[in-house]
């Protein structure tokens, strides 16, 4: 597990040799290139912590504040 | 006379260096003031809200058959202040109000018609409310390449209470084309256990077959109902977590990121009123609901470990491509693979589509067995749906309206931008859900 995602930094980290500038940044700031969730995304991720047991690495919360496991 | 002019003239040399620092440190503060951009111009305000209902036939409050019918509503307030220009605290409050026909069966003793785990009961559980409050307080650097942020929650519903705390630390660099995000959290968690109502009379001092149920009603099948029960003396859940979050602008167009977060629980990982149904015991009904055999048992101690990944690509004025895989894995037996693609589809400058699908599978938990397939040897046992084996479709699809120059108010309440969302989920197991949100934010000038 470590391997692989050390591996996928790597990976990434590859294509990041030359970086890119802020004035070269309009495609990337764009409010949906964001890479975290969006506020209404926190209902679908609740209900799913509540019907899946999976949780994390999703920008939601990995435990605590409800019953669910 | 030489003596006092050579102190004089020291003095006066030492304020004239004071002085140029002091006025060039002045300068150089006033000119950071005016020239740094605030991290949140003015206050803002989300308004959002969701209605959750689901259907299905493996109820774990009746040991994997009975109805599973829910709805929930879920408003909720988040507003964003700027302290300065480099603080913000954000207050996240919100209320989740429920009533659920199988969790109305903990007790389906109601006395309105035949009990029956297909049929909602009037119990004091068939409803219930959450109570939710979150401050979150961050702080970024001058050159805004550091972000720390603290949070604290509380959150309560009749059988359950948390409280939680934890903070973040963000380093951008490389022209903030990469970033890294280490954060941590811990929930200390109390039970207040509420356990199926024929097996109360079974519990400390309990008058086991003598309780005024059993003379209430009459037992068939199996008279001498006899159940493996003794309450919970742990009522504690404790869950500690550590996450690592690397992100990376890899061309103009295209970014991704890689999120690892690992979370302990300890404590009462079992829900106190999930019935569970033997196959070597014989069985005990009164009228058509079958009385437990037992409450779920699961281990004290729970390892998670997920591991996941964003990419995101500008495709072209109108389409933006953004992906999503997890790959998860606890120390119960249960791994699972998470995997979305969503496509906003830009419609002009104000309005955006969402059309999105996300694929979701797990194995089983080690412990979980369904309806009358556990035996009563086992020391571990669930029979609940969530950690079966199994696979989900979601499609979704939203729309979001944005006026960047806050035409329409309300007061000092300028709306920036509206959202709704509909998504249908279905499992092959059978449960089907339906999830509606909406959602305005509000900047106050």
């Amino acid at each position: 597990m470590i391997k692989k995602i050390i591996c996928g930094i790597g990976v990434v980290s590859l294509f990041s040799c030359s970086a890119v500038k802020e004035y070269e940044k309009v495609y990337i700031n764009d409010p949906d290139m964001v890479l975290g969730t969006k506020k209404l995304d926190r209902f679908q991720t609740n209900f799913h912590s509540y019907r899946e047991a999976a949780s994390g690495a999703n920008g939601g919360k990995t435990g605590g504040g409800c019953g669910c496991n | 006379m030489r003596v006092q002019l050579k102190l004089k003239f020291n003095l006066l040399v030492f304020f004239a260096i004071f002085g140029i620092f002091s006025v060039s440190a002045q300068e150089q503060v006033s000119e950071e003031n005016a020239y740094k951009k605030r991290v949140l111009e003015n206050t803002e305000i989300d308004f959002l809200t969701s209605y959750y209902s689901q259907d299905g036939e493996n109820a774990a409050v009746s040991g994997g058959k009975g109805t599973e019918e829910l709805t929930d509503f879920t408003p909720t307030i988040v507003v964003s202040i700027p302290l300065n220009a480099d603080d913000v605290l954000t207050i996240d409050a919100g209320v989740s109000a429920y009533t659920s026909t199988s969790s109305s069966n903990v007790d389906p003793f109601d006395g309105s018609g035949p009990a029956d785990p297909f049929t909602a009961s009037s119990g004091a559980s068939q409803s219930d409310t959450w109570a939710n409050l979150n401050a979150t307080y961050s702080h970024s650097s001058n050159d805004r390449n550091k972000i720390w942020t603290a949070n604290f929650s509380v959150a309560s519903e009749y059988d359950y209470f948390s409280l939680g705390f934890g903070g973040s630390f963000t380093k951008l660099w490389n022209d903030k084309n990469t970033e890294l995000t280490v954060n941590g959290n811990v929930f200390l968690d109390t039970w207040n256990p509420i356990y199926p109502y024929e097996l109360r009379p079974f519990g400390e001092h309990g008058k086991r077959l003598g309780d005024a149920l059993f003379s209430r009603y009459h037992i068939t099948g199996n008279a001498g109902y006899n159940p493996v029960f003794s309450e919970f003396t742990d009522k504690g859940r404790n869950s500690y977590s550590l996450g690592f979050n690397f992100s990376q602008i890899l061309t103009e167009r295209m970014q991704a990121s890689i999120a690892l977060d690992l979370v302990q629980q300890s404590g009462l990982l079992s829900t106190p009123f999930q019935r569970v149904y033997f196959r070597d015991i014989e069985n005990s009904f009164i009228e058509d609901f079958q009385l437990a055999d037992a409450i779920e048992q699961l281990p004290d101690n729970r390892l998670k470990v997920a591991a996941g990944g964003r990419l995101n690509y500008y495709l072209n004025e109108i389409f933006v491509l953004r992906g999503y895989y997890r790959f998860y894995n606890d120390d119960w037996g249960i791994q699972s693979h998470t995997a979305s693609l969503e496509i906003p589809i830009k419609l002009g400058t104000k309005f955006t589509l969402y059309p999105s699908y996300r694929y979701y599978m797990q194995t089983a938990a080690d412990y979980f067995a369904g309806y009358e397939m556990h035996t009563s040897s086992e020391e571990y046992y669930t029979s609940d749906y969530d950690l079966s084996r199994f696979s989900a479709n979601q499609y979704s699809f939203g729309v979001n309206y944005t006026d960047i120059f806050t035409q329409f108010h309300l007061w000092s309440l300028h709306m920036k931008s509206i959202d709704l969302r509909y998504l249908y989920y279905k499992r092959n197991s059978g449960l089907k859900s339906n999830l509606i949100s909406a959602g305005i934010n509000f900047i106050v000038e």
